[in-house]
């Protein structure tokens, strides 16, 4: 299988830099790093400045020569651009973000005119508005026909405090929240809605979102690291690249760990390829296949022949070199090679998992096979899985199954087309439930027969939302976001015992730990928190071993190599198990906005922290998943939350006088603005009459602002979206 | 706190009607009141359990490679090692073959789910896992049955992982306590400020916090409230020092193995024995279809030297007969040995019982020739539930109403395997 061809928006694997003289890569991210100077927070939705003239601006190519006021210039190919951030590439591949504020005027004028032009193919405001409406009115028909009636509209403190949480992902800041209450203008809802969708908080809350269900993890086994595809992943939701694009290219990449950031899906479970398979068709499917790897499953259609049948397309890739590994760790416990251990296993790690073809596909039936429809032990033919009997008329079920090394090219042109019968099902189901608390169909995992939807018609309308919008994530959530039903206040956690959740409104939620913890962090550092980036991939290019030989000499070379770039070696194992990696190292890594660190604890937002955090991390106390099993973030209360809360360093963090909300409220004229300023910054709206003079009377029994703030992060109203 | 109340079944009893009485305004718990009638006669090994420490071994331990193994074509990397209690157990678990003699092996264990998540979840609640309900775990089922096991202390406490809903249908402060890393142990239990400020900081919240609670009457908002009480009564507790490994002999730690899950075991010792009645453990790592002799060498060898060390420590502190150790995995691994491992299989699978009233170096039930299928006395996730529940003398065919009025008994009306008891 080829690799497919790189488009504009796919992180690069520097194939040359194998080749590459030592450091290359690094030195030229450095050039490029010094020309992005800190980026600007964003702006205020209501002040976000749309694109100006683009008239006059050349915009028939991405190319471009990208110049910073003191000169220094990369050509590279315009991504996207989120607020201030501008995403690029170069030829070789490379990503960079660059502070648009930073740049000549003229690159400012091009990036907005190809932002616009992009834009274009965006779904027209008519249709967002029908799109809606006919949600509503799906939602409606079956409410009215259950003598049951929609929520009450949620006023604008409710609403734009849960925008900003289920676009953004964390609280609007006072100044946010202000701007947007005082904003008299009728369409500001959805202007909002458009202007969040557009910032970078957006990329880092959709990738915690597909962390979990991805099972996206810093390490991956046998010390191999995966940052090249986060990074990868990061690029592809700033880039809006659409879900399909996006997930055929995980499914057909080549390469190795430190090489090809989309082919860090697949190696995720390369040492255990059938669950790689299970998982997946769960992921992209909602297909409820699990227990048919090992038999027949007992409640849904799914045999364990036909589990077999779809693995087989994967039959002819092969992840992981054993025998590579195997000589690598011989290499690293001979003393004779003289090379440190750590390092070899390190670099070994990135370079044994790798994704390739082979000329035979080879997988069998297990030897305990117990059915009469194929022998235990014979040669698995793949085919493909289908929901209805007219399925298999399908164009797309035509597949060509002769050639194995193109089997994985095959399955992946079925999997993510729009005549597929679930994969838009499944992700419209799966977003829905994002926004709204809780999936049309429950479990999402789960979709065979999706006559067992809670409203199979909403199910139907939004998957034809999703084919609509040729799987544009954004727009797709721009039309949920601008509904009714959206909008308006939240229910109750409903026992679904009882029956299923008709969706009068979105569910009252517990903020994810992600939510909770980048709520935090723009409480004591500010929006800046959202410019601090991480990204860790570009080093993971040095460690390839040139043409894979696995000799001392070559390690020494890859040694030497990283050495002279500037890495530290040793380093990647992330100091002591449990403990996160090395803090000075981390915080090279970050580009745009270093993070503050206070308190012990590095404010940089979840999503660019280490995969998953600590076990004793504050997001994982607070149900951050540990990326083993898919979908597992819980948002249960426990006790460590309540002493972390109250005594741990986020409660000391919020008290401080260099917190953001209490800056901005010890700021104020009197005490009652004061009090109204932290109302503002933690729950987005202004305090009673009671909850204000009960708020005064404690500050004048000698309690500090930050005292009130510490009072209000700990209220559950803080915890709680409605 | 003295032990000393919860060795003796009477002295426990009133210790429980006292602490439900004070701290949570209970009333007396039914079984105790006689309304357990519909009891099988109370057997050998019922109520012997006053605590319960469960070792989960995540991903599906391989029986055949640690306490069930074979000859012929399922004989994997690990030979069979011949133990004084008469039984042999494999190369991979010599520190286990020197206390064989005051284990119970179960070799009979069967399911039917191959799935990690879902299989996890039937090993550490008895039920398969439902899309419309949690169900709880044995320490939430042994609170409501029980009553708290300490007026201060959590009644469980989940080690090394999160809790994933534990309390299931039963109230949110059900929920074990979770401690993902045993050498913090409970971070944060001191208030950072002079005890008069949290005093009116937490007046305060009360005041403002009371309208939201009103306003929005959710059951998981109300579950936050239960927790931050249940913190408040914690944070006063003079039993706190239970957590902090520091308190234990250098020594001693280094026995249990500086890992997770050894400082794991140990803190679980440290908590049984201040007051907690239900300790879970978790060890993950256990998904051996490749590497599975290193895979064994490492993550076993963590296994075997600290479940070795927990059984001797707690023997030679003499709350052994009264205090249950089990060992459980999602499933076993497949007779086949490919590709350097084994796959999923649920068929046949082997679990651990130590202590609490089991017979001390016995095997109970067994596997066939190949380790494929149970053999004799198959033994369901839900029969080791009940068997758990039994020692600990829980009310097994006693049903438990989930919020919407479902009915549902601990172990999941599985029977309880007798013949473990001693």
């Amino acid at each position: 299988m080829n690799r497919i061809a790189a488009t504009i928006i796919a992180t690069a694997v520097a194939a040359t830099v194998s080749a590459a003289p030592a450091g290359k890569g690094k030195l030229r991210r450095a050039a490029a790093a010094a020309a992005i100077a800190k980026p600007a927070a964003p702006q205020t939705p209501a002040a976000t400045p749309q694109a100006q003239s683009s008239a006059a601006v050349d915009v028939s190519s991405p190319w471009h020569t990208w110049s910073d006021s003191s000169g220094r210039k990369i050509e590279a190919a315009f991504c996207a651009l989120q607020g201030n951030l501008c995403t690029v590439q170069t030829k070789d591949g490379l990503t960079y973000r660059l502070n648009l504020e930073a740049l000549v005027l003229e690159n400012r004028i091009f990036a907005r005119a190809y932002a616009a032009k992009l834009n274009e193919n965006r779904f027209k405001d008519a249709y967002v508005k029908q799109a809606a409406f006919q949600i509503d009115h799906l939602i409606g028909s079956t409410l009215v026909a259950k003598g049951l009636k929609f929520n009450t509209a949620a006023n604008d403190e409710q609403f734009v405090r849960r925008l900003y949480l289920d676009t953004i992902g964390r609280v609007p800041t006072a100044a946010e929240a202000s701007a947007f209450l005082k904003d008299t203008t009728p369409d500001k809802r959805a202007k909002l809605i458009d202007a969040l969708l557009d910032s970078p908080g957006y990329a880092m809350h959709m990738y915690n979102w597909l962390a979990d269900t991805f099972r996206v993890k810093d390490e991956i086994g046998r010390g191999a690291k995966a940052y090249l595809f986060q990074d990868w992943l990061k690029d592809q939701l700033a880039a809006d690249r659409p879900w399909d694009a996006m997930v055929r290219e995980m499914l057909t990449a080549d390469g190795k760990l430190c090489e090809n950031g989309a082919a860090g899906f697949l190696l995720r479970d390369a040492q255990m390829p059938l669950d790689g398979v299970s998982n997946l068709l769960t992921t992209f499917l909602g297909a409820n296949v699990g227990c048919a790897q090992c038999h027949d499953h007992p409640l849904a259609q799914w045999t364990q022949r036909d589990f077999y049948q779809m693995a087989a397309f994967f039959g002819a890739t092969d992840g992981y070199d054993q025998a590579a590994y195997s000589r690598s760790r011989k290499l690293a416990k001979s003393d004779s090679a003289g090379l440190n251990r750590q390092q070899v296993q390190s670099i070994a790690g990135v370079n044994v998992f790798r994704l390739i073809d082979t000329p035979k596909q080879d997988l069998t039936f297990p030897k305990d096979y117990k059915y009469d429809d194929a022998k235990p032990g014979s040669h698995v033919a793949p085919q493909l899985i289908s929901w209805s009997s007219t399925d298999t008329k399908l164009p797309i079920y035509k597949v060509n199954t002769a050639n194995p090394p193109q089997l994985r090219d095959e399955f992946a042109r079925w999997m993510t087309s729009p005549q597929n019968p679930r994969f838009a099902t499944n992700i419209a189901n799966r977003m829905w439930k994002k926004v709204f608390g809780l999936a049309v169909q429950e479990p999402v995992g789960d979709i065979d027969d999706t006559t067992k939807a809670s409203n199979p018609q909403l199910l139907a309308h939004i998957t034809e939302i999703m084919k609509a919008a040729k799987f544009d994530l954004r727009q797709f959530q721009r039309v949920l976001l601008n509904s009714q039903t959206y909008q308006r206040a939240s229910s109750l956690t409903p026992d679904l015992e009882k029956g299923p959740y008709l969706f009068p409104g979105p569910l009252l939620r517990r903020m994810t730990a992600e939510q909770t913890w980048d709520s935090i962090l723009a409480l004591t550092s500010g929006p800046e928190v959202d410019n601090a980036l991480l990204r860790r991939g570009d080093e993971m290019q040095l460690l390839s071993l040139p043409g894979n030989a696995i000799t001392a000499q070559n390690f020494k070379y890859v040694i030497d190599r990283a050495k002279d770039a500037g890495l530290e070696m040793g380093g990647y194992g992330g100091g002591k198990k449990g403990k996160g990696p090395n803090p000075r190292k981390l915080m090279a890594a970050y580009e745009g906005t270093k993070p503050q660190q206070r308190n012990g604890l590095l404010l940089a937002r979840a999503s660019e922290l280490p995969q998953p955090a600590p076990e004793s991390h504050f997001l994982r106390l607070f149900g951050q998943s540990d990326r083993l099993v898919a979908d597992s973030n819980t948002t249960d209360g426990s006790v460590p939350q309540a002493l972390m809360m109250m005594n741990g360093p986020i409660g000391q963090l919020i008290a401080d006088s260099n917190s953001t909300a209490v800056v901005a409220a010890a700021s104020a004229k009197g005490r009652d603005e004061q009090i109204d300023s932290l109302y503002l910054s933690f729950l987005a709206r202004k305090p009673s009459i009671t909850e204000r003079s009960t708020a005064a009377k404690a500050l004048e029994s000698g309690l500090t602002v930050g005292d009130v703030a510490w009072t209000l992060l700990n209220s559950r109203e803080f915890l709680f979206v409605q | 706190m003295n032990l000393d109340i919860l060795r003796d079944p009477l002295d426990r009893r009133s210790f429980v009607e006292r602490c439900a009485r004070t701290a949570f305004g209970l009333s007396i718990m039914p079984f105790f009141t006689g309304s357990a009638a519909a009891e099988p006669a109370r057997g050998a090994g019922f109520g012997k359990a006053k605590r319960i420490i469960m070792i989960h071994l995540d991903g599906g331990l391989s029986h055949i490679d640690s306490f069930d193994p074979k000859e012929g074509a399922s004989k994997g990397p690990g030979s069979a090692v011949s133990t004084k209690a008469g039984f042999q157990l494999t190369s991979f678990l010599p520190e286990t073959a020197k206390i064989a003699d005051k284990i119970t092996v179960i070799r009979s264990m069967t399911a039917k789910v191959g799935v990690h998540e879902s299989a996890r979840y039937l090993m550490r609640t008895g039920f398969e896992k439902r899309g419309t309900i949690v169900h709880p775990v044995l320490g939430a089922w042994a609170q409501h049955y029980l009553g708290p096991s300490s007026k201060t202390l959590p009644s469980s406490v989940c080690v090394n992982q999160n809790s994933g809903h534990g309390n299931g249908f039963f109230p949110a402060t059900y929920s074990p306590l979770p401690i993902l890393d045993p050498d913090g142990g409970l971070a944060n239990s001191k208030a950072p400020v002079a005890d008069d400020k949290m005093t009116k900081r937490q007046q305060l919240l009360a005041q403002l916090d009371e309208s939201f609670s009103k306003r929005v009457p959710d059951e998981n908002v109300r579950a936050y409230n239960d927790f931050y009480d249940t913190t408040l009564q914690l944070m006063k507790s003079s039993d706190l020092q239970a957590f902090d490994l520091g308190a234990e002999k250098a020594e001693l730690r280094d026995r249990y193995g500086r890992n997770r899950f050894g400082q794991g075991c140990l803190l679980a010792r440290r908590l049984v024995e201040s007051g907690v009645r239900f300790v879970e453990v978790h060890s993950g790592g256990w998904d051996m279809h490749k590497e599975l002799e290193d895979a064994m060498e490492d993550r076993g060898g963590e296994f075997d030297r600290a479940f070795a060390a927990l059984v001797a420590d707690l023997d030679s502190r003499g709350m052994l007969d009264s205090t249950l150790v089990a060992v459980t995995t999602e499933f076993g691994r497949k007779p086949a040995f490919e590709g350097n491992g084994r796959g999923h299989h649920p068929l046949a699978f082997s679990t651990v019982l130590a202590g609490g009233g089991t017979k001390r170096g016995f095997v109970y039930g067994s596997s066939d020739a190949k380790g494929y299928k149970a053999a004799e006395n198959p033994t369901s996730p839900g029969d080791f539930h009940a068997t758990i529940a039994w020692a600990a003398g829980m009310p097994i065919e006693k049903e438990a109403m989930s919020g919407s009025g479902r009915p549902f008994t601990v172990g999941n009306k599985g029977k309880p395997a007798l013949g473990v008891f001693a």
